[in-house]
């Protein structure tokens, strides 16, 4: 055991060595690592043969074993492992990469047995990336916190990726703890928001290349490809029905995935809203959702119930899409004016200029403007700053007005009663 | 096969992640067995210990019969290409998951297969009813407690488990659709393209 008050990153421990010789060496070393050899996950098995379900049992049932092991061992050794261990990284990576997420189109368990293994891993996968998340266990069980934000980068216990599959696997009923999980890492080790800072244009690709899919122009790279005059693009009406599937399940992991991992750390708003994000979002909206949904709507399907899946499917990415946008724009621009700081009016100004970019985008204003009244944010400038223009206020109502008639839907009454 | 993942974008186009090696070994089930058998093998409980215990103040000749016969038992479940000390292992793993059980249940099947692979069901047979003619005479209570005494696996000397206090949710995001589909285009289906 190694000694107390000090960080594990500084303590020292005398042990004995393969030929029984007591020797000193740092707590944290590759040599007090154990030989556990933890194993890959497998996602449960889809059709339920009993021979599938017998292995998904038996890996799950080593790798919960093997959690469990690793979580009650001291702090010093629980490092040790965590660190130098590469099967248990790749056991949590497998696990991150593959564990079915609560919006997979099987992600009913085919057994009882499946399913209460599953819940064991799932409990046992998130209570690891706690304990690597942690930095001070107890008084005496604790790192440096910079030794704790080098130790998490260098050795990719943590990555943007990881962080978004965390929030989108375990984000729905443990919010404040991954919050608490994230904020701790980007605190004391903030090369990860460089390192999301360069994921975004990543994360805006994504989009690009679903228009691409769908035959659709986009504002990004892939705009600025040349194509042959003659090239005849499929799109969701001409796209075979599995590309059309795979490109929807695409779209509701990814507005799923980005909007939880917003929601749970929105720090990370800042880092979307600095490349933009929010315009290319609302973009997207406008010209994929409208062909998507027709593609749905008009397309026949093989399998019953697949059309109404797509839909639901399809709906809810609007709604996190959405939401998303609500994120963005609470989060660096009305969030400083309801704190009142300095730069109040330069908020309030840009979240004016955004409001009237949506305009044109009529589908997606209605949208918003049915889930966040546009009228309830301008009562709320004009309650915060009184010199707010009231003539381009007016406009910009008139504008939301405009756009629910020009997608043929009608204006809650609710939404109306600022004008 | 997991669907199309917005994170498995990310880790293969952005610099962000670790590259993976494909040429990385990993570990197997049949790994996975041996390498439990062999921390198994390192626990407190031995085939030594084990036949002390059977053949303190007993019928030894009869005693010793038995061990044997779970020795052998153990062997054909561990597989014959093992040494002596692998098969001893083996027949302690088989007392301690049998001392206290009358037959060969799903539970005991699963926890020998995750330990030793498939095995005959004849030997898992053959090896309950040893370990029930060994107990008998001794008293269940007896071996518990001096199982209980010498196995880690029932007397962890590591501190509690990280977390054990921790309230964990399992819910998980499902589908929230701003709209349900319209009916009108829905009975429109018949008329629409086909590819």
């Amino acid at each position: 055991m190694a000694c107390a008050q000090v960080p594990l990153d500084e303590q020292q421990v005398t042990e004995l060595g393969p030929l029984g010789k007591e020797h000193t060496l740092p707590a944290l070393h590759p040599a007090r690592k154990e030989e556990r050899f933890f194993v890959p996950y497998k996602s449960p098995p889809e059709d339920g043969s009993p021979a599938e379900v017998e292995e998904f049992l038996e890996h799950a049932k080593f790798i919960t074993e093997d959690l469990e092991w690793l979580l009650a061992l001291p702090h010093d050794k629980f490092w040790c492992q965590v660190v130098f261990d590469e099967t248990l990284q790749r056991c949590l990576d497998s696990y991150l990469h593959h564990a079915p997420r609560g919006l997979d189109l099987a992600t009913m368990p085919s057994s009882t047995a499946v399913a209460d293994m599953q819940r064991c891993v799932h409990r046992a996968v998130f209570l690891t990336f706690l304990r690597m998340a942690t930095h001070k266990e107890s008084k005496e069980s604790f790192l440096t916190p910079s030794v704790f934000g080098e130790i998490i980068y260098e050795n990719f216990l943590f990555d943007i990726p990881k962080f978004l599959d965390l929030c989108v696997l375990f984000g729905k009923g443990n919010s404040q703890l991954l919050h608490k999980m994230i904020e701790n890492i980007f605190t004391n080790q903030p090369s990860y928001y460089i390192d999301l800072d360069e994921t975004v244009p990543t994360v805006l690709q994504v989009f690009d290349t679903i228009l691409d899919k769908c035959g659709l122009h986009c504002e990004g790279a892939t705009a600025m490809e040349p194509m042959k005059l003659n090239a005849h693009k499929p799109t969701a009406m001409t796209m075979s029905q599995q590309d059309l599937v795979d490109l929807i399940l695409y779209l509701c992991d990814s507005t799923t995935t980005i909007h939880a991992f917003l929601d749970i750390f929105p720090a990370a708003c800042s880092s979307f809203h600095s490349h933009g994000f929010l315009s290319r979002l609302i973009s997207f909206y406008e010209s994929a959702m409208p062909d998507l949904e027709k593609a749905v709507r008009k397309r026949n399907f093989d399998a019953t119930g697949l059309q109404e899946d797509l839909w639901k499917r399809l709906s809810h990415s609007c709604r996190k899409i959405v939401e998303m946008a609500q994120l963005l724009l609470h989060h660096t621009c009305l969030q400083p004016i309801l704190e009142g700081g300095e730069n109040m009016q330069s908020c309030a100004e840009e979240l004016l200029q955004h409001f009237t970019s949506f305009l044109p985008e009529k589908r997606f204003l209605s949208d918003f403007d049915e889930q966040f009244p546009i009228a309830d944010y301008i009562s709320l400038l004009q309650q915060a700053l009184p010199v707010i223009d009231e003539t381009r206020t007016s406009y910009l109502l008139q504008g939301v007005e405009s756009a629910w008639d020009s997608v043929g839907r009608r204006m809650p009454h609710g939404n109306i009663q600022y004008q | 096969m997991s669907p199309p993942r917005l994170t498995g974008a990310l880790r293969s186009f952005s610099s962000v992640s670790k590259k993976e090696d494909i040429n990385e070994r990993l570990y197997d089930l049949k790994t996975k067995r041996l390498k439990r058998r062999e921390l198994f093998a390192r626990e407190g409980l031995t085939w030594q210990k084990i036949a002390h215990l059977c053949l303190d103040h007993q019928d030894n000749a009869k005693q010793q019969a038995e061990l044997k016969s779970l020795l052998q038992a153990a062997k054909e479940i561990v597989g014959t290409e093992h040494g002596q000390a692998a098969v001893e292992s083996a027949a302690v793993f088989l007392f301690e998951t049998f001392h206290n059980k009358d037959h060969v249940g799903t539970e005991e099947t699963r926890a020998i297969k995750q330990m030793f692979g498939p095995f005959p069901s004849s030997a898992a047979e053959a090896s309950c009813a040893c370990v029930a003619r060994l107990v008998a005479p001794l008293g269940d209570s007896r071996v518990e407690n001096y199982i209980q005494s010498l196995s880690s696996r029932h007397n962890p000397q590591r501190g509690p488990s990280f977390g054990r206090n921790i309230a964990f949710s399992y819910d998980c995001y499902a589908l929230d659709p701003l709209e349900e589909m319209p009916r009108s285009d829905v009975n429109e289906e018949n008329v629409s393209l086909d590819f």
